[in-house]
């Protein structure tokens, strides 16, 4: 056993002597890299001869306890222990330091006084070796160890937890600074740089040899230069480290520590670029400035807290879950806040009860939207225990106003939409008085301007919203609608539609302009017995009639047996072929490309009809054509139709229609032609195009486009 | 996929896995060892999707996409120097030789050329709005202008697909997809993301569906097109002969069909073609409620204008946009096509304005005075902006611009956007952007924060890595939150 003590007490010597010299020489020293991980390990070990420490004054104090000779070697023991391990320390605590993260005085503190603590535990213990009886000295070096380690213990604590930590949370956070007063940096910035980075970059603790706290030592910088570059936050080494990769050493804040938000980050970049100033007051930036924006809004938000978090407890998921349907969906406001919210939805799924089942989770609901579900005034007592109730839209329900006295216990109540109900001025006054609502929307209701400027008079502090719209002006309704365009069958009428309550639909199929009191009045379906062009226009009192509507109504004829085409399409435009004249399907002049369409440009279109042997008698032809003059495309000049009895085509009548004087709106329209009813066995139609486009067209003097769909016989 | 081949090996029978395992416990530890996720928490759990984050600000958006770039020259970006300086050339330097289309890149001129509208300056915030669209300046103090927007590419199909799905090449999943996946369907009888598609008077551009496409993500978020025509969801009139009750009769036999199928092969997709049926159904009653326009009143017909009665015009989609939010959609996607101004801009601006001015500001007083502003989103934008230059002639009367992405003007109102104000700023040329940049990503990132989502949380694991909106870029711009 001697033999171990005396080992140790060399060791302990040996590593005393080394450390002391180190420290001597601290400045010549250069640390091997596995040396640094014995100093990374100080943290740890340093706990070992506090608890011994402590435990041998606790020892001291109850020597009574023990036999003298068992007392004395306990202790011997115990101090022998303390030296060692505060010999190793001491050495491995030197090491640490030569890191260079911390700060001159208070590490010199630390090393002074952890060098003192180390001698001192090898001096009490050759003291309570050796046969010295002065007892009051012996307990009197334990009490000094003891102090000292207390002083030793927090001079280390400051340096790795910051300076005052452990009276931080007794202490006033943040003297308030006075808006006038305090430079912007100090009000916006500096609150971010102190959470975030002074922890490290302080006085007595400069990692990096980074100092943020004094304005001067942060422009200066650290050991790998300047922190910012005033004006360029991308080439500023903090803003970089701050987006490095979470993997990256040099990331900051380290990770583990707490990282900067968007927000704060945005800030730091906005008040590098603007100049990284630290002196300059809210007024004294020139505008704008994202800074000066950004800056506020934090200023704004320290001063009033948003308040989103609700001090009520959560219901449980299953109970959620479990009240929820396709028509009343209830889900927290967001995922780990306990307040609900309420949507009902389909009015002709909802009952009664489904809103008085929430009353098992009345202290959760927040918001509830109600709209347009058959709410009646009696309905809203089930609302009298939401005590927590924010937010309840009502529009468009069937309340005419007594039942809002029922809200009147719901003290959070914020906001209240009645929009499309029929309450009154006079109900709302119980709801008024609520201490926090800002907002009742009451437009569509029976409240007239007049009153809801009474009421702001009033109650300054609610926001009443009845309509921003005013136009004073008539304006013109819209085009009364044709339901089923295309080709109609024989039984087949015509069908207009307007989709506004009240309206009087005029319209003609002879070609003359309806107004607001010519034309026939639509009732019913129109029949017609041929292929028509429509006008129609939509008029109600109090609006301007609408523009006109036209559309060519088209009537199914009889069908020929085969149909040929005698001149070829333009080849970009070959449609089908010619059958596609005949198939019953119309197109769209918008999609001129599409396959119902056929295309002609430099030659004309001819092609034949065979009706076979036993033809009907006929006597008119429907060929329907586009009208797009933008791209071109141009109603024919010209229409032939010729019959063949026995074998001679013989022309029956001749059609021509007058170039258009201006654009006109896109369309499809029709060109027709009669003659002496009689059953010829094939047709042959020629339509001449467009062979020069007129003056005021932007290609006046070209081609001009045919483009043909159906061609249809009666 | 992954996720769901290790969800079908557990939908064995206890004889199938004793009888494929054979090996045991061995097997096991080495499908441990194949499958990494095997027996840890699945993703799903682990992540609260289908909830916002944190508190959202806004529950709902309505996108109103002006599909072929209307030109921030004639909208909302007054450069009054472009109009001292008209027909002058560009200076070289500001363009810097950045690129520019194949439609001018052979023009020997660049002369800039001012707005043709007149501007001026409207509301308490004193936004500046030109005069084509006085409806919308009447509106200004509930709008935040973004006039320092710009985006990666030059052309309509990928600058489109780009800020619809955060990506240039068009597989990944559209804005309303990603937010179907992470806060999923309010209303659980519509489809949480719809588009509304309308077409104007000026030079068109395509949209397509791969727009509105789910990408990877389940298909259930794949945006829903409504028609244009009277019946806005066709289909949903039960066949003659047939009531209700024999349709539900049916759907209850197909669903224990497909369940049987499901069974057997594990396909997701069978499960979500029974789920949609499920929603057709319960869209029988709901659509029907919704797309009825005839119980609006006048006054507010007369806001939108009458056009909004007729079926497919911007103006309906407006409407249906607002009745659609209203009943807890929460992505509704318009698109209004014809804003691909490369010539004839004088004479074809004003008509695409007077389609959409009145409606647009209509939308969002409606939404106002039904208190619903303050959770619905309203965005107006485009893919990219136009030149300060002309393209093609110039003269007195009439001229043309090219895309430009460098710069361009996007506004949004309503749902926790800071109304009445204007952010970022372009040079006095209007070409390059001056102060508070936002790139797509950005925007897309302060979005989804709007909504209560963290763009960098919002991830779907595809191809062996992590998806997002933003992808690996974007940052949430405080300056646009109120």
């Amino acid at each position: 056993m001697k033999r171990l003590i005396d080992i140790s007490k060399s060791i302990t010597l040996f590593l005393l002597s080394l450390t002391t010299f180190l420290f001597a020489f601290t400045d010549r020293i250069v640390l091997p890299v596995w040396l640094q991980v014995a100093g990374k390990l100080h943290p740890l070990i340093l706990h070992l001869p506090i608890g011994i420490i402590v435990l041998i004054l606790i020892l001291v104090l109850l020597r009574s306890q023990f036999e003298s000779e068992q007392f004395k070697k306990l202790i011997t023991y115990s101090l022998l222990i303390t030296t060692l391990t505060s010999a190793i320390t001491v050495f491995f605590g030197l090491l640490l330091s030569l890191d260079g993260e911390y700060g001159f005085d208070a590490l010199q503190r630390h090393k002074v006084s952890g060098l003192i603590i180390g001698w001192l535990s090898y001096i009490s213990l050759i003291f309570y070796q050796s046969s010295f009886k002065q007892k009051a000295l012996k307990y009197g070096i334990i009490s000094v160890l003891f102090v000292l380690l207390i002083f030793v213990g927090h001079t280390g604590a400051e340096l790795t937890h910051g300076e005052n930590f452990v009276f931080s949370p007794l202490q006033v956070s943040e003297p308030t600074l006075n808006p006038e007063n305090a430079s912007v940096y100090q009000l916006a910035v500096m609150p971010i740089l102190e959470k975030k980075c002074f922890t490290c970059h302080n006085e007595s603790k400069t990692k990096g040899k980074l100092l943020m706290t004094v304005a001067d030592k942060f422009k200066k910088g650290g050991e790998s230069g300047l922190a910012f570059i005033t004006g360029n936050p991308d080439s500023s080494r903090m803003i970089q480290y701050i987006h490095l990769p979470f993997t990256d050493d040099n990331h900051m804040p380290p990770a583990g520590k707490t990282q900067l938000t968007e927000f704060e980050i945005s800030l730091l970049e906005a008040w590098i670029k603007s100049g990284a100033d630290f002196t300059k007051k809210l007024g004294e930036f020139s505008l704008p400035d994202t800074f000066v924006t950004l800056a506020n809004q934090a200023i704004k938000s320290k001063l009033q807290p948003e308040k989103v978090e609700y001090n009520f407890e959560s219901v449980s998921a299953a109970t959620i879950k479990n009240l929820n349907t396709p028509f009343r969906t209830i889900f927290p406001i967001y995922a780990k806040s306990p307040a609900l919210e309420v949507n009902f939805f389909v009015s002709d799924y909802f009952k009664i009860e489904a809103l008085k089942e929430l009353t098992e989770i009345n202290k959760q609901i927040v918001t509830v939207n109600l709209s347009k579900m058959p709410i009646t005034d009696e309905d809203l007592k089930v609302f009298s225990s939401f005590e927590n109730l924010e937010v309840l839209n009502l529009n468009f329900t069937k309340l005419t106003g007594p039942g809002i006295a029922n809200l009147k216990s719901c003290k959070n109540l914020k906001s209240v939409s009645l929009a499309g109900t029929k309450i009154t001025s006079e109900s709302l006054l119980p709801l008024l008085t609520l201490p926090s609502l800002n907002s009742v929307y009451i437009w569509n209701t029976n409240i007239t301007d007049m009153q809801k400027t009474d009421l702001e008079k009033k109650y300054p502090k609610i926001n009443f919203l009845l309509t921003q719209f005013k136009d004073e002006n008539m304006v013109a309704i819209s085009r009364p609608n044709l339901i089923n365009e295309g080709i109609l069958q024989k039984e087949d009428k015509i069908e207009l539609k307007h989709n506004m309550p009240g309206v009087t639909i005029r319209y003609t199929i002879d070609g003359t302009q309806p107004d607001s009191v010519t034309g026939l009045i639509y009732q019913q379906p129109i029949a017609i017995d041929e292929s028509v062009k429509l006008k129609a226009i939509a008029c109600k009192s109090g609006w301007y009639c609408s523009p006109l509507f036209e559309s060519s109504v088209y009537l199914a004829g009889v069908k020929p047996e085969q149909v040929k085409l005698l001149k070829p399409t333009h080849k970009k435009y070959p449609g089908t072929g010619a059958i596609s004249l005949i198939d019953g399907v119309k197109g769209y002049i918008e999609e001129f490309k599409s396959p119902d369409w056929l295309g002609f440009i430099d030659t004309s279109f001819e092609a034949s009809f065979d009706f076979g042997k036993n033809a009907t008698a006929l006597n008119k032809v429907v060929v329907s054509y586009g009208d797009y003059m933008n791209q071109g495309i141009f109603p024919p000049t010209e229409l032939q139709i010729w019959g063949n009895k026995q074998g001679n085509f013989k022309l029956l009548a001749t059609q021509k229609i007058a170039a258009p004087k201006a654009y006109n709106p896109l369309n499809v329209s029709f060109i027709t032609a009669s003659w002496e009813k009689s059953n010829y066995s094939t047709y042959k139609v020629i339509v001449k195009p467009n062979g020069k486009l007129p003056q005021w067209h932007g290609a006046k003097g070209q081609k001009g486009w045919f483009f043909v769909d159906e061609v249809l016989f009666y | 996929m992954s996720k769901e081949f290790t969800d079908h090996r557990f939908h064995l029978t206890r004889r199938h896995f004793l009888g494929k395992l054979s090996l045991g416990l061995g097997s096991a530890a080495l499908g441990s060892l194949l499958i990494p996720g095997l027996f840890s928490k699945s993703e799903t759990t682990t992540s609260s999707l289908g909830l916002p984050h944190f508190a959202p600000k806004a529950k709902r958006i309505i996108f109103l996409h002006q599909n072929g770039a209307p030109s921030q020259l004639e909208s909302f970006d007054y450069k009054p120097l472009l109009n001292k300086m008209a027909g002058q050339d560009l200076p070289a330097s500001v363009r810097m030789g950045q690129r520019l289309t194949g439609m001018t890149a052979g023009q020997s001129k660049f002369p800039l050329v001012g707005s043709y509208f007149k501007f001026n300056q409207y509301g308490k915030s004193g936004a500046w709005v030109s005069e084509l669209f006085p409806n919308i300046a009447k509106v200004a103090d509930e709008i935040c202008f973004i006039k320092s927007m710009h985006t990666e590419a030059i052309n309509h199909d990928p600058a489109l697909t780009f800020i619809q799905t955060g990506a240039q090449q068009g597989n990944r999943p559209s804005m309303g997809s990603w937010l179907s996946y992470g806060l999923g369907s309010e209303n659980k009888n519509l489809p949480a993301f719809c588009v509304l598609l309308s077409r104007g008077r000026g030079n068109g551009q395509g949209v397509y569906s791969k727009l509105w496409n789910n990408g990877f993500l389940d298909s259930v978020h794949q945006g829903v097109q409504l028609s244009s025509s009277e019946e806005r969801v066709l289909y949903l009139k039960d066949p003659e002969g047939r009531d209700r009750a024999d349709r539900r009769n049916m759907l209850d036999k197909l669903a224990e069909l497909n369940d049987l199928n499901y069974k057997e092969f594990g396909d997701p997709e069978v499960q979500a073609r029974v789920q949609q049926y499920e929603m057709a159904y319960r869209m029988q009653t709901a659509v029907p409620e919704l797309t009825d326009l005839t119980k609006e009143p006048d006054s507010t017909v007369k806001m939108y204008g009458s056009d909004c009665l007729v079926p497919g015009t911007y103006a309906a989609n407006c409407l249906l946009a607002r009745k659609l939010s209203e009943a807890g959609v929460r992505f509704i996607q318009l698109y209004h096509q014809g804003w691909d101004q490369h010539g004839n801009l004088v004479g074809e601006m004003p008509l695409q304005a007077q389609d959409t001015d009145r409606a647009t500001a209509a939308l969002i007083m409606d939404l106002k005075q039904r208190g619903l502003l303050d959770e619905t989103l309203v965005i107006w934008g485009t893919e990219f902006g136009r030149t300060n230059f002309c393209q093609g002639d110039l003269s007195k009367e009439n001229y043309g611009r090219d895309h430009h992405p460098r710069s361009f003007t996007m506004w949004m109102a309503g749902g926790g956007v800071k109304a009445g104000t204007t952010y970022g700023e372009t040079d006095e040329f209007g070409y390059n952007i001056l102060r508070d940049p936002v790139h797509v990503n950005d925007f897309h990132a302060t979005v989804l924060h709007l909504m209560g989502l963290n763009h960098e949380q919002l991830t779907y694991k595809h191809l062996g890595r992590y998806y997002r909106l933003t992808d690996v870029a974007g940052k949430v711009i405080p300056g646009l939150i109120a």
